[in-house]
């Protein structure tokens, strides 16, 4: 077990990409406290912002609010990453497995262009959790992305497979021209979900408001459902299979897409 | 004083870039600017040779120039995260110097591009985009749509210079040759002008233009949903119908696309919108850039580091994030600690930051945030040659009418550049060993 926690509070931004598993589960503790962490144009020594205790390990606890850290577990591929407290942008961007924890707040690109591994988030994240960055052709091609709270505009923006689960509103732009994967809703979205998307699926337990783009189909009970249900129920999220059922959404009809929206109908409800 | 009068001169007021100006000034000031506008007139006339500033203020003192150079260096250096941003006033050289002293100083980079057409190019990187220059548009375009901008206030010449009324090589007799469309949420002054207004109920553009697109390919859309956005889908059809039959279109969208609610989707709509109806016709889409040289600022970063704008070059190579490196988030984030503002009035937006100010106005000392350093410079256009960028990314020359006592933006960076230059590089040195 490693454990780092941070010394002071950060105005510039510390970009500290070497916190992965995958850097540090090799070296000594001499080598962890060396290894280089960049505060804005600077150099630093890990050390410099951090107190180190113990050896590389492939568990690494993270204390402290970490708000201006970014680019934690980048690139990391096994192992568990727990934070402690506030997180900053691009948290598990590029992941490929393992599992990231964070119990507060992240902000911006949580798990960009992840392709597997668990990120599970208790409080809150940012615009743009699971994306493909500017230029990139797909978001998150697999893995879990897990938020207790909300998130902001664009979440699962091109992603390819894998699966969102945000247990708070979020804003506009909820998979915009999503290729495929999974978005679940727990709190429903603002504006434009499923914008241009082509393949893919949404699940949203609050009414949606939909673009004209999108068709209304069958009000059914998908057997995939239940699955999503079991696997969901692990993080506290319940996932309706009775006394309702989903409304099918097909679209977007501008792409033309293949893409659906499904949302949760109680009984009762028209 | 002597008077002159200069043929030809360029206006930055706005994004058009009228290069028929004809200036005449009394040596100290401008008279008189034929053929400009209401803004362009302004422009020339706000912009005395003497702007009666100070050389250079250091904390609200005149202070010698070379101190202030000396100054703004060692506050650059010795930032960890400076920005430079750029109000897009100065001239493409001076861009080009700010770049390499962003480089430097191991920066971010931005410019007013990130509050007005940001979302314009996350809308290109997201879609495409098709293309083309106001000439074309004035020679060949038979059919304009006007998207959420007012050009009669905006850009008061760029109808009867470049779009609407010209006589063009295909366009011979002008207004009559062309039928002009206008959609916004209020009938502004440019719906005198229009064949045809559309009013569109507030923050529904992405839903009627993805709807519009939806249409053009054949698909279906949702009735009702349509009529949320003012729109009827028939009214759609119509005006796509028009669109499909022009052997030129033009759609050109504003403000009221790119800075409101979602404007990098609305803008992408409007981009597929162009390119899908290039399956029936020529139609291309064009943003409305605003004042001086904006269009500049996007394209030197764009040759220089690749990106239009909120770039960090802060590891040594560029990187490119809107949301992140661009000046609102990083201002309202508190993650710079110095910034250089190019072009007047850093004013209340960077008053928690250490700022240096190089402008011909300089934020007044009355003002509650007068920066650290503020040099003065000549006026871009007016008293400082050099070379700006029209809406349509052309580059236009300018002709200076006055003579400024103060330097030009180009000179004073570059000499705050060769400050930089003496001290020592922030990034960490190879050793002799490493590089063996």
């Amino acid at each position: 077990m490693l454990t780092l926690t941070l010394k002071s509070s950060l105005t510039v931004p510390l970009e500290a990409e070497c916190l992965s598993p995958d850097v540090l589960a090799p070296l000594a503790h001499v080598a962890v406290r060396a290894l280089p962490v960049m505060l804005g144009k600077r150099q630093h020594r890990l050390d410099d912002h951090f107190t180190v205790e113990g050896d590389g390990s492939d568990e690494i606890e993270l204390r402290g609010d970490l708000s201006k850290v970014k680019w934690i577990g980048r690139l990391m591929t096994h192992g568990r990453v727990a934070i402690t407290g506030n997180a900053g942008m691009h948290v598990g961007a590029y992941m490929k497995g393992g599992t990231i924890e964070v119990t507060g707040n992240v902000t911006d690109w949580l798990g960009g262009e992840m392709s597997g591994g668990t990120i599970h988030v208790r409080g809150n994240a940012g615009q743009q959790l699971g994306s493909a960055y500017r230029g990139s052709a797909s978001g998150m091609s697999g893995g879990t992305i897990i938020v207790g709270g909300s998130a902001g505009i664009e979440i699962g923006m091109r992603m390819k497979r894998g699966l969102i689960a945000v247990g708070g509103p979020v804003r506009d732009f909820a998979g915009l021209q999503m290729k495929g994967g999974t978005i679940v809703l727990m709190s429903g979205a603002e504006l434009r979900t499923g914008a241009w998307m082509q393949r893919g699926t949404i699940i949203s337990l609050k009414p949606l408001k939909l673009m004209p783009t999108f068709a209304t189909a069958a009000l059914y009970n998908p057997s995939f459902i239940g699955l999503y249900a079991k696997h969901l129920a692990r993080f506290g999220f319940a996932l309706p299979t009775a006394n309702g059922g989903y409304r099918r959404h097909l679209g977007d009809s501008s792409v033309p897409g293949k893409g659906e929206i499904l949302v949760w109908q109680p009984t009762g409800i028209a | 004083m002597s008077s002159a009068v200069v043929k030809h001169a360029t206006c930055t007021g706005c994004g058009c870039a009228c290069d028929d100006i004809e200036v005449h000034t009394d040596g100290a000031r401008v008279t008189r600017a034929v053929n400009a506008c209401t803004l362009g007139e302004t422009w020339f006339r706000d912009h005395p040779a003497d702007s009666g500033e100070p050389a250079a203020r250091i904390d609200g003192k005149p202070a010698p120039l070379a101190d202030a150079i000396a100054l703004a260096a060692e506050m650059l250096h010795a930032a960890d995260l400076p920005l430079i941003y750029d109000h897009g006033y100065s001239t493409c050289e001076a861009q080009r110097e700010a770049v390499a002293l962003a480089e430097t100083v191991g920066g971010v980079i931005d410019s007013y591009t990130s509050r007005c057409h940001g979302p314009s190019f996350v809308a290109t990187q997201l879609v495409g985009k098709v293309s083309c220059t106001l000439g074309e548009v004035k020679n060949r375009a038979d059919f304009l749509l006007y998207w959420g901008c007012n050009p009669a206030e905006t850009h008061p010449r760029h109808t009867s210079r470049y779009a609407l009324h010209p006589a063009g090589k295909f366009t011979p007799r002008g207004r009559r040759d062309r039928t002009m469309v206008l959609v916004d949420v209020e009938e502004t002054a440019t719906a005198k002008e229009a064949d045809q207004f559309f009013r569109i109920r507030e923050g529904t553009d992405f839903e009627a233009l993805s709807a519009m697109v939806a249409l053009v390919k054949g698909q279906a859309v949702d009735e009702r949903r349509v009529a949320e956005t003012g729109f009827t889908v028939e009214q759609l059809r119509l005006l796509l119908e028009r669109m499909k039959a022009a052997r030129f279109g033009v759609m050109f969208f504003g403000l009221g696309l790119a800075a409101t609610r979602g404007g990098h989707g609305n803008v992408g709509a409007a981009y597929r919108l162009a390119m899908e109806l290039n399956a029936f016709t020529k139609f291309v889409a064009l943003p409305m850039r605003q004042h001086g040289n904006l269009v500049g600022s996007d394209m030197v970063l764009r040759w220089t580091t690749g990106y239009p704008f909120g770039v960090s070059l802060s590891r040594g190579y560029p990187r490119y994030n809107p949301g992140e490196f661009t000046m609102a988030d990083l201002l309202a984030r508190g993650d710079i600690d110095a910034a250089l503002v190019l072009g007047s009035n850093a004013a209340t937006d960077f008053a928690n930051v250490p700022t240096i100010e190089i402008g011909p106005k300089l934020t007044p000392m009355q003002s509650g945030a007068v920066p650290r350093v503020q040099i003065a410079t000549a006026a871009t256009g007016v008293s400082a040659g050099g070379t700006v960028c029209r809406m349509d990314d052309l580059p236009m020359p300018l002709r200076p009418t006055l003579t400024s006592p103060h330097p030009i933006d180009e000179a004073v960076l570059k000499r705050i550049l060769a400050e930089v230059r003496k001290k020592p590089a922030w990034y960490p040195m190879r050793s002799e060993a490493q590089i063996a």
